[in-house]
């Protein structure tokens, strides 16, 4: 500590010593420190006096803006300023620019609505951000569907069935799919079997005995898998039972098994299990109808609409 | 004037000092290391191992609670102990209090750290610690308050120094935010699970309350603290401004108390509530900076050593990064402003502006400076110092740029409406537009990492030297007493 710097300067310390050599200048207040200072409490005074500020009684002291707004029974309210009336505008707003579309959405048919080209860009900027507020938690971003869980929407395998009417169904009403667990009436050999021929109708890599023997189980009123997959295993719209020779996968993860026992182990594990899970839930007084025709093209137009 | 030698061992308590300075530096590694696995998870999310006890939801409060309680918690114990005892040239008032504070702050971090991981947690931000740990906290806060307020009043210097007032705001103002965010009734006595006294959004304006005067006076006015002693220590130069000490402790203090609700803006909390808390974080803005300018003025006539010595440029960085969230936070606390920056990464790059620019970086400061006297030897490595000052600066200024250009793309992504009055992307497409931003971030957070462990590692060279000097003394002594 250099005793000539301190006594060069002119403001002197307090006098006081700690520590050996800690001291203290005592230098006033940065005169651009204080009017700064001040500054903010005029700010601050008039942001008061503006916005509603301080408590008073059993209310509090609303400020001089004031804003108008029209409440949720359309009845146009003066108040002052506040955050909710400023949402309730931005979302009146929004369903101001939206309503002739959804108009003529309600007005016209689903093969109106896809063939108008100003309708269609309609549909993908709603569709695109209900459908990611929606749907997209369980059939994903690009509604491609996880297999094991949810179904894809983009390809041409529809459950209960693609046109606009079957999907507008689906979406106001829901599903429930369901399937009876078979471990519980059939051997192990005999699900085996059965593994085989589903295995078979795709063309994977089988066991041609053991298929054949499942065919016959398949069709049988041991088994009775064709009451709901059909004689021909191509599924039953009516009811939801998957179409099981078009190589599209569900429930049993077939792309995901490593080798070919492991396919046929997925496919075992559906039969003995069954399914209680393939749940749709009903959008119907969740959305508006509007909304749900909306979907309803948005979906259709996803992938193979029929 | 009392001259004290730097090796007051008998005089003073260091060992106290010691333990937490080292505790420090493990938990600023340990804890820096957590907040760069949490970064790279939200950027390559494989890194959870798809188990729950990696999850970011668990690890977050991991890092939090690591180094701000545990690295800053323990800088802050090391320091206080040593200037309390320094500037009142007085021991503390007991060894076994001091002792019990160390060992009792260790086991909560401890205790939390695995709490979390085994998914406990109160879901208060910066309190998620469950009730039997709030407890403990408790216990040894108000030891802490006695040691530290017995110390001062045992005194042999008829003034307090700056320091302590801030360091004592800072105990004080914690055991009250402390007590009231955590009352709550456990489930029953055998439960981890408790229930908050508060319901709804009295609950959140006092998680609130507790949340940004934690950062205030824990993470404020006890690095203050800090920077009133160590700055002027390591400029050899005399503080600028009494006056200026007082009016901006005071101010900073009214001023704090009340601000807490601009965190709650545009949620169900009253409009009143958040724009009081609004207009009170502009008049904060100039007490804050009043810390700021005492320090950097502190300094001038001392300019030099700004080139020479990269010990006080980790303070003046700290100081321009203090004074540089301390306007950003104002900023934000305005409800237009807070309406693009709520819940995006911009209010986590201007926390870590705070926490590794501010708070980090004068800990580092002040431990470089204390660490090498405590042990009575000089720095290790200087050049690992200036390494450690500038992969620590360019971490801060990349974690920042980052999160400046995603919370703002995060923020107008998600007004943005359609000619259709539709929104215009879907929160994935945001999520998505994040990646390169939280890579960006992770490998910020990596170079602050890398020099934090460069310190770690020159600072425990720098005590086994000074242990081997400190050894080869004695036997030095030895021998010429043997000889007489």
């Amino acid at each position: 500590m250099s005793e000539q710097k301190l006594q060069s300067q002119t403001v002197q310390t307090t006098g006081h010593a700690w520590d050996g050599d800690l001291q203290e200048y005592n230098n006033p207040l940065p005169t651009w420190w204080v009017y700064t200072f001040y500054v903010t409490v005029v700010f601050a005074i008039v942001y008061w006096i503006i916005y509603p500020s301080w408590p008073m009684g059993k209310g509090w002291i609303g400020g001089l803006s004031t804003i108008t707004y029209v409440n949720s029974e359309g009845e146009t309210r003066t108040h002052s300023w506040n955050t909710r009336a400023l949402l309730l505008e931005d979302l009146n707003r929004a369903s101001a620019e939206q309503k002739p579309y959804f108009d003529k959405v309600s007005a016209m048919s689903y093969e109106q609505i896809a063939r108008d080209p100003e309708m269609n860009g309609f549909i993908l900027s709603s569709g695109k951000a209900l459908f990611a507020d929606n749907c997209a938690p369980c059939h994903q971003a690009g509604g491609q569907g996880k297999v094991g869980f949810f179904p894809n929407l983009t390809d041409d395998d529809w459950l209960y069935g693609g046109s606009y009417d079957k999907i507008n169904e689906t979406l106001m009403h829901g599903r429930r799919g369901y399937m009876p667990a078979f471990g519980e009436v059939l051997d192990g050999a005999q699900i085996d079997q059965l593994a085989n021929y589903v295995a078979s109708l795709s063309g994977m890599r089988h066991d041609s005995a053991k298929a054949a023997a499942g065919n016959a189980l398949f069709h049988s009123e041991t088994a009775a898998c064709f009451y709901c997959h059909g004689p021909d295993a191509k599924g039953r719209r009516d009811i939801g039972a998957p179409n099981l020779t078009d190589s599209v996968w569900l429930w049993a993860n077939v792309p995901g098994a490593e080798d070919d026992d492991g396919k046929i182990a997925a496919i075992r594990g559906v039969i003995a299990g069954g399914l209680a899970k393939g749940v749709m839930p009903a959008w119907a007084g969740r959305l508006s109808p509007e909304q749900i025709k909306v979907l309803t093209v948005y979906v259709h137009e996803l992938g193979g609409g029929q | 004037m009392a001259v004290t030698t730097y090796s007051g061992a008998e005089q003073y308590n260091f060992d106290i000092v010691k333990k937490f300075a080292v505790m420090a530096l493990v938990w600023a590694v340990f804890g820096m290391f957590a907040g760069v696995w949490i970064a790279s998870e939200l950027a390559w999310p494989f890194l959870n191992f798809d188990s729950a006890y990696f999850s970011f939801g668990r690890f977050r409060p991991v890092h939090t609670t690591s180094v701000i309680f545990g690295f800053g918690g323990s800088a802050l114990f090391a320091t206080s102990y040593y200037v309390v005892q320094r500037t009142c040239q007085t021991r503390l008032i007991s060894d076994g209090m001091a002792s019990f504070t160390f060992w009792g702050w260790m086991a909560i971090i401890v205790l939390a750290n695995l709490s979390y991981v085994m998914g406990y947690s109160q879901g208060r931000e910066y309190a998620e610690m469950e009730w039997p740990i709030d407890i403990l906290i408790e216990i040894v806060w108000v030891t802490y308050l006695i040691l530290f307020v017995g110390t001062i009043m045992r005194r042999k210097q008829p003034h307090i120094y700056v320091a302590n007032w801030f360091y004592l705001a800072f105990i004080l103002a914690t055991a009250l935010l402390h007590t009231f965010n955590n009352l709550a009734m456990p489930v029953d006595l055998f439960s981890m699970k408790s229930y908050s006294l508060f319901a709804g959004t009295q609950d959140a304006m006092t998680q609130w309350w507790y949340g940004h005067n934690a950062v205030g006076f824990f993470l404020t006015a006890a690095f203050l603290g800090m920077m009133y002693y160590f700055v002027p220590k390591q400029a050899g130069r005399p503080i600028y401004s009494y006056r200026l000490s007082i009016v901006h402790f005071w101010a900073l203090g009214f001023m704090y108390m009340w601000v807490g609700g601009h965190h709650l803006h545009w949620t169900a909390l009253p409009d009143w509530t958040s724009s009081l808390a609004a207009a009170f974080s502009i008049l904060l803005l100039m007490p804050s900076w009043g810390g700021m300018i005492n320090g950097i003025m502190t300094l001038s006539g001392a300019w030099d050593k700004l080139r020479t010595d990269p010990v006080m440029r980790f303070m003046i960085v700290a100081l321009s990064f203090y004074g540089m969230s301390t306007f950003e936070g104002p900023m934000m606390s305005l409800k237009e402003v807070n309406a693009l920056s709520h819940y995006t990464d911009w209010t986590v790059g201007h926390v870590h502006s705070g926490a590794l620019g501010w708070v980090a970086m004068i800990s580092f400061g002040s431990l470089y400076h204390m660490m090498p006297k405590l042990w009575d030897t000089k720095i290790y490595s200087q050049k690992l110092v200036e390494w450690h000052f500038w992969l620590a600066t360019i971490g801060i200024v990349l974690y920042i740029v980052a999160m400046w250009i995603s919370g703002i793309t995060q923020g107008l992504m998600w007004r943005a409406f359609d000619e259709f009055g539709n929104l215009k992307f879907s929160f994935a497409e945001s999520v998505a537009a994040m990646m390169p931003f939280y890579a960006m971030r992770a490998i910020g957070g990596m170079f602050f990492l890398t020099g934090a462990a460069m310190m770690a590692f020159n600072m425990f060279m720098t005590i086994r030297q000074g242990k081997r000097e400190a050894a080869a003394l004695e036997a030095k002594l030895a021998a010429k007493l043997a000889h007489a």
